[in-house]
């Protein structure tokens, strides 16, 4: 090392040991930034490195459509024939049983328990040959022998299921019993917000649960395509060939793919977007260490310059400090993210397994935080330019940072503003006027002029706890959303109690008739609506489409709708994702043909035109859905029905009664529903929420801490000057805490509004670029939470650090103040 | 040692005045602990100081003027030994009362004139004068008002009101801080170093300020290293070290006697190895 490097490091550390508090505050905060930064670029590299292993080996389909009842195998070859761009296609046999149906015991120790807390359809399948293989953890697919099962990794974590247990099966012969040979990952239907999940069974085992009955055969219909991009042309293709089969679901690899990173996408857009917020948080306080180090030091570089060393090398002086904070930072974060990211990523290691770690495993976090480090130093080598402006006798002579030019500058603006103020209106020394005391008091009246005084210092506290609230209240207003009961108004459905499905079997009609008659008798339950799901077939692009329609009493406010309303007779409300696809909005025309369930388009000239009422949001059935006023009691291929409990009925009470009596019909309560529908998303929310949370009330508090400390040390004499003029020690602390609780209240509130409106805005935006089937979302928060309970954690924290730092100035020398 | 300008000097302590005290110290006694070995800058020191009576403490630096100063104004805690004020004794106060008594009963001024940048010259020499009139009480603040107009009006600074304090002379910041510490009629006017930063027209505007409102009656303490505004008070004590080692009484100060009685008091402190 040259003697000047030696120099430069002495100096650097000298410094930051003798600044120990301040040191360490800026530290932690650079600290987390670059760990945020580090863990959420080390959680999408491994989220997505994981699921592309996964799908490289797991092969799912490029586009697949599920489908319950009869079909032609012959349309299906034809189909396949007359599209080259099909590279392979199967058709996969299941057997869907109710999660109620399927119990679970522990031979070791009589534990013993059920799968019926599960609402989606549990289908069994014998293992795919060419693609779509259900893998086991080590990337092998596996084949069970006779009498063994391998369950699904998901229900293995969320029922506590271990190789060697039993797993029965309800059928209409009795229990089929098999045990449990290890879990499989499932690449088509990984995500929660699949509708269905996989068993896999052998061949024997799937015959003799096909013959003993009791599960409901379905059928998946899958492709590969040469190349995976064709897949919504295949998609448009296909619904456009009534000849083939599609009642059920239809997904495409991009919704595939999307449903598998979405939720730990999500987790890693919110570390970044908190830790880019956490580095403004960084950069706005070392803005103000940097430029008050300058002005405390001031002084000492003028005496350095004197001597000849140029500005340049002084400023490089003090670079090599704050370069060597944020390297300290970025290591520490760094290596802080890899333990973090373990514990961020299991739910990916579970579902998709761990990808070997490949170079970008170490590049990208190191990328991350070499623009971290670069950020820092760059911002913080603008800021000590103002070392080459500081001029000598005015550094020496006047301890300004100032040239003479800025000084008379900033000498003339407070001039011109203590113009303009007066603790005691002008007209009394003419004695012409004597007005009331000035409000609020002297104490008052001088937090207020200095905070306007001294407003370049003060904002760092806004501003930080601007950044704070947002960073606390985004993650949790979206996930506030996902929870609330009314966000079943993004999910195209009324918001309601119960919810209960006939789907998918012979006898649904009667099912609906005996459910239906129940349900309105019973005086646990009001306002009882049911919706018939009927095929329609629109004429789309490329011909005639399957449009699936929820027929019912669309009537009032069930659903809120991005424009328009409910459709009344002759008229269909459309979800937004199907109006862009058709290209119509409120009050066109969309020709539909109504007899799709009956036969093909036209065959029986139902052919008819409808008014669109209404666009609403849908985040189901990928978006695609349509509603349409009337009531249609038979031939439909399922209902929807939905109640609301009266009084201080449980509606899991209800669900559970009904549930006995209606084995074919699942009924229930909508807050479970929606729970299990959207848990991956709302538990990947809720860790992101919750470190927001942390994060933005530790930097709040550390930040205060920090800036205080500062001000304390700048304030001396001016505190020196009060106490000798009367001002008690309690009166001035007083006075900084005020001070403090208006900068952080002030902040914290512009914080929350802005999280509320354009924080809406662009969470918004970002889920609707998504293409989930989000347009307009509106936060659905808890504002106990976030505009009671975080407000008061934050002031909280902000006057707690302010009457923490304050204490100290009780047993202060008031002398050493003035004389400082 | 008495000269002929009616001086008389005494040595050994208690320090006392003519007349009943406005101030008076037994015993103060102040060591920093913060360095090693320990510094004891006051070393038990006795003084009086009477009502009216002009006071002006000497001394190299380092003797202990300013912590002095700064002990018996209730702005340090001494580490022993007791202070009074018009009898009360302010080492058994508390930082509140303490305060107080600062605000109605002590006027400051220092060397630096210490205003608050973010006010104006006449609310620098408001802000006291309001702090001691109780809220909401018009008729107090009013007559607050009027006397701070008063004295700037007196003190020949009442066009500079509206002034920032980087607007003015050193010698109208000074005034503008003889004015501040008048505005509550406090009973002991407090100045450190008064004319220390000063150039000498200015320290010479600044001590005929002084000198007015002690011949108004008011009682002063006064250090400083200037014989030439040393002369101006009634008595002169030198510290040496902490302690009081020598006190000289000068008599009432005129403009025809000043020259004389400075250089009388030069000689005495040269005397003193000033």
């Amino acid at each position: 090392m040259r003697t000047r490097d030696s120099l430069y490091f002495r100096y650097a550390y000298n410094d930051l040991t003798k600044n120990k508090g301040v040191t360490l505050a800026l530290i932690v905060v650079l600290t987390l930034s670059a760990f945020l930064m580090a863990t959420g670029a080390m959680v999408m590299e491994r989220s997505l490195g994981s699921v592309d292993r996964f799908f490289e080996q797991a092969k799912p389909a490029h586009f697949l459509q599920m489908h319950r009842g009869d079909h032609d195998p012959e349309a299906l070859a034809r189909f396949a024939a007359e599209h080259p761009e099909i590279d392979t296609w199967l058709v996969q046999e299941m057997l869907g049983f109710d999660g109620a149906s399927l119990t679970w015991r522990r031979p070791s120790t009589g534990e013993a328990g059920d799968l019926g807390d599960s609402l989606i359809d549990n289908l069994f399948v014998t293992q795919n040959e060419e693609f779509d293989l259900l893998l086991d953890e080590t990337g092998a697919a596996p084949h069970p022998a006779p009498g063994e099962i391998h369950v699904p990794v998901t229900y293995q974590q969320r029922f506590g299921l271990r190789v060697g247990d039993e797993l029965g099966v309800g059928t209409d012969d009795g229990i089929h019993r098999l045990r449990i040979q290890g879990f499989v990952r499932d690449a088509g239907m990984a995500s929660s917000l699949s509708s269905s999940i996989r068993f896999l069974v052998s061949e024997d085992d799937y015959a003799a649960l096909e013959a003993a009955g009791g599960g409901a055969p379905e059928i998946m219909v899958e492709y590969r395509l040469a190349d995976p991009a064709g897949a919504a042309d295949l998609q448009r293709a296909y619904d456009a060939d009534a000849d083939l089969p599609g009642n059920g679901q239809a997904v495409t690899f991009a919704m595939i793919r999307l449903l598998n990173t979405f939720s730990d996408g999500l987790v890693a857009t919110a570390l970044v977007f908190a830790s880019l917020l956490l580095i403004t948080i960084s950069l706005l306080n070392l803005r103000f260490v940097i430029r008050g180090t300058l002005e405390d030091q001031v002084r000492q570089i003028g005496a350095m310059k004197a001597i000849g060393i140029p500005g340049r090398e002084i400023s490089r002086l003090h670079l090599a400090k704050y370069g060597l904070m944020t390297l300290l930072a970025c290591a520490v974060g760094g290596i802080l993210a890899v333990p973090a990211t373990g514990l961020l990523t299991q739910g990916v290691q579970v579902n998709y397994g761990e990808a070997p770690p490949g170079i970008t495993t170490f590049l990208v976090p190191l990328l991350a935080l070499a623009l971290v480090y670069l950020f820092v130093v760059l911002v913080c080598r603008g800021v000590l330019r103002g070392v080459e402006r500081i001029e000598v006798v005015n550094a020496l002579v006047h301890g300004s940072v100032l040239d003479e030019r800025r000084t008379a500058r900033r000498a003339k603006r407070r001039a011109r503003r203590v113009r303009r103020t007066g603790l005691a209106p002008e007209g009394a020394v003419r004695g012409t006027r004597t007005g009331a005391l000035p409000r609020p008091g002297v104490n008052g009246r001088l937090v207020l002029l200095d905070l306007r005084a001294e407003l370049g210092q003060w904002v760092l506290i806004p501003a930080v706890f601007f950044l704070a609230a947002v960073l606390m209240a985004l993650p949790t207003n979206l996930l506030n959303t996902f929870e609330s009961p009314r966000f079943a108004t993004y999910m195209g459905v009324p918001q309601s109690d119960l919810r209960a499905d006939v789907q998918f079997s012979d006898d649904v009609d009667t099912v609906r008739a005996a459910l239906l008659t129940d349900m309105r008798r019973d005086d646990r339950l009001t306002d009882v609506r049911v919706f018939a799901t009927v095929l329609y077939r629109v004429q789309g692009e490329e011909g005639w489409e399957t449009l699936h329609v929820e027929v019912g009493d669309h009537s009032g406010d069930a659903i809120e709708y991005l424009r328009g309303g409910p459709p009344e007779s002759g008229e269909i409300a459309l979800s937004m994702l199907n109006a862009d696809a058709y290209g119509v909005s409120v009050g066109d025309e969309l020709a539909v043909d109504r007899s799709a369930a009956d036969g093909g388009p036209g065959e029986t000239g139902e052919g008819t035109s409808l008014t669109v009422s209404g666009v609403y949001q849908d985040v189901t059935s990928s978006g695609l859905t349509a509603k349409a006023q009337g009531e249609v009691t038979s031939g439909a291929a399922g209902y929807t029905i939905y109640a609301d409990t009266t009084g201080r009925t449980d509606p899991g009470d209800v669900a559970a009664d009904y549930g006995e009596r209606f084995p074919t019909a699942s009924m229930v309560p909508m807050r479970e529903f929606m729970q299990q529908t959207l848990s991956y998303a709302t538990d990947a929310l809720r860790s992101a929420a919750v470190l927001s949370v942390l994060f933005g009330v530790g930097v709040a508090v550390l930040i205060t801490s920090l800036f205080l400390g500062l001000r304390l040390t700048r304030d001396r004499r001016k505190m020196g000057v009060l106490s000798a003029l009367g001002f008690s020690t309690g009166e001035i602390i007083a006075q900084v805490r005020v001070k403090t609780l208006l900068a952080v209240a002030l902040g914290t509130v512009a914080g929350l509004v802005f999280a509320a409106t354009a924080g809406e805005r662009v969470i918004g935006s970002l889920l609707a670029s998504a293409g989930l089937g989000f347009a307009d979302l509106e936060f659905l928060p808890n504002p106990l939470l976030v505009y009671a309970a975080y407000p008061l954690v934050l002031v909280g924290a902000g006057y707690l650090g302010a009457v923490f730092l304050t204490a100290r100035l009780r047993g202060a020398d008031k002398s050493a103040w003035l004389r400082s | 040692m008495t000269g002929t300008t009616g001086m008389t000097g005494t040595t050994g302590t208690p320090e006392t005045h003519k007349g009943h005290p406005a101030l008076e110290c037994r015993g103060l006694t102040k060591t920093y602990h913060s360095t090693e070995p320990p510094t004891k800058v006051l070393n038990g020191i006795d003084l009086s100081v009477g009502k009216g009576e002009f006071l002006a403490v000497m001394g190299a630096s380092g003797s202990g003027k300013s912590t002095l100063l700064y002990s018996i104004s209730g702005m340090d805690r001494p580490t022993d030994g007791s202070v009074r004020l018009e009898g009360r004794d302010l080492t058994s106060l508390d930082d509140a009362e303490m305060s107080r008594v600062r605000l109605t009963r002590m006027g400051f001024v220092f060397q630096q004139a210490y205003f608050l940048e973010n006010l104006n010259i006449r609310d620098n020499i408001l802000l006291p004068a309001l702090k001691a009139v109780p809220r909401g009480d018009r008729a107090g603040r009013d007559a607050a008002v009027a006397r701070v107009d008063a004295l700037m009006e007196r003190f020949g600074i009442a066009h500079v009101r509206r002034h920032g304090i980087t607007e003015v002379s050193g010698g109208q910041l000074q005034r503008a801080s003889i004015c501040r510490a008048l505005a509550c009629g406090p009973s002991v006017l407090f100045a450190d170093e008064p004319t220390g930063a000063l150039n000498s027209a200015m320290s010479t505007e600044v001590m005929d300020a002084l000198t007015d409102v002690h011949r108004e009656g008011a009682t002063l303490v006064m250090v400083t290293h200037a014989p030439a505004c040393a002369a101006r008070a009634d008595r002169v004590i030198y510290l040496r070290d902490g302690a009081v080692v020598e006190s000289r009484h000068l008599g009432p100060w005129s403009a025809e006697t000043a020259q004389r009685r400075e250089d009388d008091l030069l000689t005495w402190l040269r005397g003193l190895g000033f």
